[in-house]
């Protein structure tokens, strides 16, 4: 039994291929296997490793550098408030504590209670014009004020389900796979 | 979509952001029909011989807009063309640099434009593929660009014979996952090769040794969105917009604040008081300008009296600071300065690669040094350690110039609020009146 279900480890197999070297398949791994698991388990950063004949120290020393790779459990919902200086200067401080307060995180906690969110901190998101502003999940929120952090989470917490989210980075289109070409004869 | 701020429509200055704005400008056709899209790009394949297209770029004196400023058709003419094998270009869509959000603005609005840029220069230099290296947390960018390619795609811009010309044209993505580092250049592409993204020595150079050890021409979003505007219009011609060492005109965000932050398009050469007070709408009422960063957090700040200081590159660098990617963060008198410096140190730190010693272990110490000073625990120790740790992290001891930003923060902002340093570690007192949650 693998961490990993059978396809997503036969498209981690299939990546190498579209590089023109085959470790620059190790992130795009990455991301099938956190957007399956919410987040990168050793079980399945070893098996991300197998499927790519990478050693598996050197595929959790590419995830543990970039912060785009959870290797803890995030929430269902995940926002990302932006506390560099623009946004700092337009009172992302309230909001992180505002968000923090919504979702009943404390102290050094990042997830919700019940697993429906989770907050970050984090460095400049490239939208500075709409400050205070935050990614969550995978939409940027501009003009951020205590109103629309509680119309968000309300949202969310509605008993209609929203559209599911993927997991961060990994945002996909499935493609209904052609069929294989027969190798041409001769 | 959430309303443009910034410039857009039709004015002498706005050589990109013209058509910003036109309703579904991010399609092809009305790329084509309204402003002209794609045909740069003919003109380049069917026209043009590589090397004048070079030389064209290198006429209207476009100087990089990442963040160095280095002359664009200078770096293009740096890669062999000849040489056997394949050759890469390599777009820097990873923008990070606080305070800067040129290149989404750009990638939202026209990703043609973009992609039209990506295309000419890939010819140019001899490369049949590129690679637009985008940051992670940009989706919306990244499925717009997306999609103009696979247009570009569908109408045989890219592929084996753009225009009938027998040269095969590719341009792939790779997402970037959340680090600063990547929009250096050497760790750029190390990231693109599926490594910890540290800044590699130099030379090699990317343009002999880039992506996968072949050749690469790296180029940042803006200045390749300029090249279609540039082979439109004719080198010379943008060359008498701007300076006479800084050509042209560049995105500027304006953000912090003021009363109308957004994404400007300005003739280099004007002031800053022209970009904060006219075009940002100056700060809120009743408030006054104190201090604003003119290239992103890395160049070094400059006071209110310095707003008269102008917007190219020769004058920023007599100023002591620098163009850098463009973003201008401005504070106004009722933040604190050391506080300020104290949130950037931080994101300096956490950012360290961790490959060079000073900036690995300078950061940490200059955020502990800052936290002493700011919970009143400081002394004419903690200013003095500041400065040596600020001097350690520059000059050229470090691989690449996060080490030196981290300390041109440190740096300018002590050289000129000294007394509200001395404030806060001497005297133990914050004299500025607003009170920011502690960072």
């Amino acid at each position: 039994m693998t961490a990993l279900s059978a396809h997503v480890l036969e498209e981690i197999r299939e990546l190498p291929a579209k590089y023109p070297q085959s470790r620059s398949a190790v992130m795009p791994a990455l991301d099938l296997a956190q957007e399956e698991m919410g987040h990168l388990t050793p079980e399945a950063m070893t098996e991300v490793a197998q499927a790519l004949q990478l050693d598996p120290g050197y595929v959790e020393g590419v995830a543990t550098f970039y912060s785009l790779f959870h290797l803890e459990p995030v929430g269902k919902h995940r926002f990302y408030v932006c506390t560099n200086l623009s946004c700092m200067l337009r009172g992302a401080n309230e909001i992180v504590d505002h968000v923090r307060q919504a979702i009943g995180v404390s102290g050094s906690e990042q997830v919700s209670p019940d697993g429906l969110f989770s907050y970050e901190e984090v460095e400049c998101l490239g939208a500075c014009e709409y400050a205070p502003m935050m990614r969550l999940d995978h939409e940027y929120h501009y003009d951020l004020t205590t109103q629309t952090i509680d119309e968000l989470i309300t949202q969310r917490r509605s008993p209609t389900p929203l559209a599911p989210t993927l997991s961060p980075g990994g945002e996909r289109v499935k493609k209904p796979r052609a069929p294989r070409k027969k190798k041409a004869d001769g | 979509m959430a309303e443009l701020r910034g410039s857009s429509g039709e004015a002498p200055n706005h050589i990109l952001t013209r058509w910003f704005g036109t309703p579904d400008l991010h399609r092809l056709e009305t790329y084509a029909s309204k402003a002209g899209g794609y045909s740069a790009m003919r003109k380049a394949l069917l026209d043009m011989a590589p090397a004048d297209i070079t030389n064209e770029v290198k006429t209207s004196g476009l100087r990089g807009r990442g963040g160095a400023g280095f002359a664009t058709g200078t770096k293009w003419s740096f890669i062999n063309r000849d040489a056997p094998g394949p050759k890469y270009v390599v777009v820097n869509a990873d923008e990070s640099e606080p305070g800067t959000a040129k290149d989404r603005y750009i990638l939202e609005n026209s990703p043609h434009m973009v992609v039209e840029g990506i295309l000419i220069a890939a010819y140019a230099v001899g490369a049949n593929q590129a690679w637009v290296y985008i940051r992670g947390e940009y989706d919306r960018p990244y499925r717009m660009l997306t999609e103009a390619i696979e247009e570009a795609r569908a109408k045989g811009y890219i592929g084996p014979k753009p225009f009938g010309k027998e040269y095969p044209l590719d341009i792939r993505l790779y997402r970037g996952h959340g680090a600063y580092i990547c929009g250096e250049e050497t760790a750029l592409l190390e990231s693109l090769e599926g490594k910890r993204a540290q800044p590699r020595s130099r030379p090699p150079f990317p343009a002999v040794k880039g992506a996968w050890g072949r050749p690469t021409l790296l180029n940042n979003v803006e200045t390749l969105a300029t090249v279609p505007a540039i082979l439109n219009m004719g080198g010379a011609e943008y060359a008498k917009l701007g300076t006479a060492k800084s050509p042209g005109t560049r995105l500027l965000t304006v953000s912090g604040n003021v009363r109308k932050p957004g994404v400007y398009e300005v003739e280099l050469g004007k002031t800053f008081r022209h970009v904060i007070m006219e075009l940002a709408g100056g700060p809120p009422e009743g408030r006054k300008v104190k201090v604003f960063w003119p290239g992103g957090s890395s160049a070094p700040v400059l006071p209110e009296s310095m707003l008269d200081t102008t917007t190219d590159m020769e004058a920023l660098a007599a100023a002591r600071s620098m163009g850098g990617s463009g973003g201008v963060i401005v504070m106004d008198d009722t933040h604190c300065v050391v506080k300020a410096a104290h949130r950037l140190l931080k994101f300096y730190a956490y950012e360290s690669c961790g490959k060079c010693t000073p900036c690995r272990v300078g950061g940490d110490w200059a955020v502990r040094t800052y936290e002493r000073i700011l919970a009143g625990q400081g002394s004419q120790v903690e200013l003095d350690i500041l400065q040596r740790v600020s001097d350690g992290l520059q000059n050229g001891r470090c691989l690449c110039g996060l080490g030196d930003s981290a300390g041109w923060v440190i740096d300018s902002t002590l050289r000129h609020f000294r007394e509200e340093y001395e404030d806060h570690a001497l005297r133990h007192e914050c004299n500025v009146g607003a009170v920011m949650a502690s960072a």
